[in-house]
């Protein structure tokens, strides 16, 4: 009887172990970037990305579309109200999984190669994507980076005359 | 015969001048300077009250608008691009008023109470209401 109750016990103490070491890392201050294409002007920068990642291997991030910050103000001004309706849609979500989240050792400095898949929305249209980048661990904080290609038709967005797709450029640290 | 062809070089001209200015204009188009516009004035706990309590109706109110925001700063850190960000905290103590500044602003330190005005671009849920464009007041 002892005995079970003893190893109940171990087992408990285990499990709090074990949801203590998923440990989430977070950035309200992330870096997201998109290139048209077609022409390196059109261009902007979002330097208020939020983030998560945990060990586990889950990942979200979400941003407002009205903090992409372009050169040219009037390219701003288009890219809000004509082409992302950010009045109407001004946040974009994306959640998923690191699906080698085992190859990856949070607590071991060094660049890891990562794969992730999820669900992105933007512009009201929510699309399954999957893409290819890096997590690099230093000390207590971690670098996600990625670099992927939208079709802007894909979420109804209809700017053929400026552009068809953009290179999307993610990069972020957490803490 | 020589009539028609001097208004048709005068039509010419005036079209290339409009096209010339348009191009200029869209080029050269300023940045929102927060400093010339007016602000609405909340605290950063009404703000964030706002949004938490009806996102639809709060980005109608707030989103794009020049606010004065007040507020004691509980952070200060640098963005990826090296400007100035302040957190305010909420009664949420998960979200936080994140305030980025368009130039680094002098004297500020970690429980200053500031009056921050930007530009509100909106809502993360349980992360944070963002400001940008940001200049300090007083």
């Amino acid at each position: 009887m002892a005995t079970k109750f003893m190893l109940f016990f171990l087992c408990f103490a285990l499990s709090i172990v074990t949801v203590k070491a998923q440990k989430a890392y977070v950035t309200r201050n992330g870096q997201i970037s998109f290139v048209a294409t077609n022409d390196d002007d059109v261009s902007a920068v979002n330097n208020e990305v939020a983030s998560r990642i945990t060990t586990n291997g889950d990942i979200t991030f979400s941003l407002l579309i009205k903090s992409f910050f372009f050169q040219y103000a009037e390219m701003q001004d288009h890219f809000n109200s004509d082409y992302l309706q950010s009045n109407t849609y001004p946040r974009s979500d994306f959640k998923g999984k690191i699906t080698n989240i085992q190859n990856i050792n949070f607590s071991k400095n060094g660049v890891y190669p990562a794969t992730v898949q999820g669900n992105l929305t933007l512009h009201g249209v929510t699309k399954p994507i999957t893409v290819n980048g890096t997590i690099e661990v230093q000390g207590t904080k971690i670098i996600a980076k990625a670099k992927f290609t939208l079709q802007l038709s894909d979420f109804n967005i209809h700017a053929d005359r400026v552009a068809k797709k953009v290179a999307i450029q993610f990069n972020c640290t957490y803490q | 015969m020589k009539k028609t062809l001097k208004y048709f070089l005068i039509a010419l001209l005036v079209v290339a001048i409009v096209a010339t200015g348009f191009v200029i204009y869209v080029y050269n188009k300023p940045h929102r300077n927060v400093a010339n516009e007016k602000a609405v004035t909340l605290t950063a706990e009404q703000l964030y009250q706002a949004f938490k309590d009806n996102e639809q109706h709060a980005n109608q109110l707030y989103l794009d608008k020049a606010i004065e925001l007040t507020g004691r700063i509980a952070q200060i850190t640098t963005n990826q691009q090296g400007q100035t960000v302040i957190d305010f905290n909420t009664a949420d103590s998960l979200v936080t008023i994140n305030c980025t500044f368009k130039e680094a602003p002098q004297n500020i330190k970690v429980g200053d109470s500031i009056h921050f005005k930007g530009i509100c671009t909106g809502y993360i849920p349980d992360m944070n209401v963002v400001m940008n464009n940001g200049i300090l007041v007083k």
